[in-house]
């Protein structure tokens, strides 16, 4: 194998920044439903994996990286993002879910606004003013394009957002270790991977099922008291 | 200018669980209310909306002007590595309130090493109490030694807990290189107006901008 161009380490790095948990996205006050799965009794230790394998093939993967990767290559064009993004907001039952991933986008685009990301300011200031929703896969497929990705390593750095803040949440509910945070994440790559080889659903077909986790979401905010936003 | 680069100023109040940052809250609203100064709150509770839904009901500012953000079980986490959403917090009650001239942020209480992000905050606040043992300056926590005003409450408590409160301030200035603290009671209010002028003078510029409103 030749050796990899600067242009290829330029993307890994921008693509290992992005997807870090020290990016700050806001994340970690999201657990997805889990902290009700748990308080619930429908979480145990060694659900892990299996959990995150459900959200992938329940959710993101039939419903969020088509709207991401639809957004990535919409990512200059603000007016086709409005429409995704209504899109989104229409398509998203539950309540506290929909606002879960408005709060998460918007607080995303105004890290990318004061970054300087190229269509931020923009978007946002529509977002202010349109009262767009702000959804976080719309934000997150154009912010992750428009700073430099391709819309492979867009759907791979989105996916890997996800699993990662899902692994950090289970840990700071105190349900899991770090190992097994990292065990859970080794047994659904290759899977994530496979399925990233495949193309996307098409928009008209995307759809999302996950009753478990979004009944927990519904539960969750009836919860007298919480440490985590969903 | 605000970090915000417009808007009102954000100061933030950190500080160990219990320390009495939201008695200092309570105590300071009513004053900035008679001195015309126009506050907004974010509470950051580590179990959802308790200090958020303690200052509402007290009605001591508009409930509207009350915000809670969720702290994700890292109270330092949203104060320090990812203030996304205290920033969020923070442009929408600009926005929905531009008269604002201040946002105290509470933190959701966290050890002596929490700071706050200065992409967060313009000024902040750490709050330690007597009865959290004398010895706690000595312990040269960032929080403590970074802050640009430290405040060591519930001085009406030292006699009850054996504190030798003169050599707690002193052992404080000096691991602070002489930067200002404060010492303050929320039971009897005292130190209340001093931290309320410190912060009108370094913060709102009262001094400056408002030439007289110093004996106001
Ligand atoms: N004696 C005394 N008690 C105080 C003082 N300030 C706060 N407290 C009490 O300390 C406890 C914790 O105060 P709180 O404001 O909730 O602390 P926070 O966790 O830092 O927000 C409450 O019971 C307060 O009434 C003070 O100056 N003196
Ligand atoms: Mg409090």
């Amino acid at each position: 194998m030749s050796d990899p161009s600067a242009e290829a380490v330029l993307g890994l790095l921008t693509s290992l920044r992005l997807g870090d948990g020290q990016f700050p996205s806001g994340a970690f006050a999201f657990s997805g439903g889990l902290e009700t799965l748990c308080a619930d009794g429908h979480f145990a230790r060694g659900d892990l994996g299996a959990f995150l394998m459900g959200q992938l093939t329940g959710r993101w993967l039939p419903f969020d990286r088509a709207f991401v990767e639809a957004a990535a290559a919409a990512h200059d064009d603000a007016d086709r993002l409005a429409e995704l993004d209504e899109t989104v907001d229409a398509l998203t039952v539950g309540d506290l879910q929909r606002r879960s991933s408005q709060r998460a986008g918007r607080a995303l685009l105004g890290v990318h606004a004061r970054l300087g990301t190229a269509g931020a300011a923009d978007y946002r200031t529509r977002v202010e003013r349109d009262g767009l929703p702000g959804h976080q896969p719309i934000v997150q497929g154009a912010m992750l394009a428009a700073s430099g990705l391709a819309i492979s390593q867009v759907a791979a750095c989105a996916a890997y957002g996800v699993l990662s803040s899902l692994c950090s949440a289970a840990v700071r509910l105190g349900k899991v270790s770090h190992l097994d945070a990292q065990a859970a994440l080794v047994a659904v790559h290759p899977a994530l991977a496979a399925a990233l080889a495949r193309p996307a659903p098409p928009l008209d077909e995307a759809a999302a099922f996950s009753p478990l986790t979004e009944i927990a979401m519904m539960r969750h905010d009836a919860r007298p008291s919480r440490l985590f936003s969903n | 200018m605000s970090v915000s680069g417009k808007g009102a100023a954000r100061v933030g109040i950190g500080g160990p669980v219990g320390c009495g940052k939201t008695a200092l809250l309570e105590r300071m609203l009513p004053r900035f209310g008679a001195l015309g100064v126009e506050v907004a709150v974010i509470t950051n509770d580590l179990v959802t909306d308790e200090d958020a839904r303690r200052l509402r009901e007290k009605r001591l500012i508009d409930p509207a002007r009350v915000v809670a953000v969720e702290a994700g079980a890292c109270p330092h986490t949203v104060i320090r590595e990812d203030p996304t959403l205290n920033m969020e917090a923070a442009d929408a009650l600009d926005r929905r309130f531009p008269m604002l001239d201040l946002i105290l942020i509470e933190s959701g209480g966290d050890n002596l090493a929490s700071t706050f992000s200065l992409d967060l905050v313009d000024y902040w606040i750490f709050v330690i109490d007597v009865a959290g043992g004398d010895d706690i300056p000595r312990k040269r926590g960032p929080g403590v030694i970074q802050c640009d005003l430290l405040v060591i409450n519930k001085v009406d408590l030292h006699a009850q807990v054996d504190v030798d409160l003169a050599r707690m301030m002193a052992e404080a200035t000096q691991v602070r290189d002489g930067r200002p603290l404060i010492g303050t009671s929320c039971r009897t209010g005292e130190g209340i107006d001093a931290v309320v002028d410190a912060i009108r003078r370094e913060v709102l510029f009262a001094d400056v901008l408002q030439p007289g409103a110093a004996e106001a």
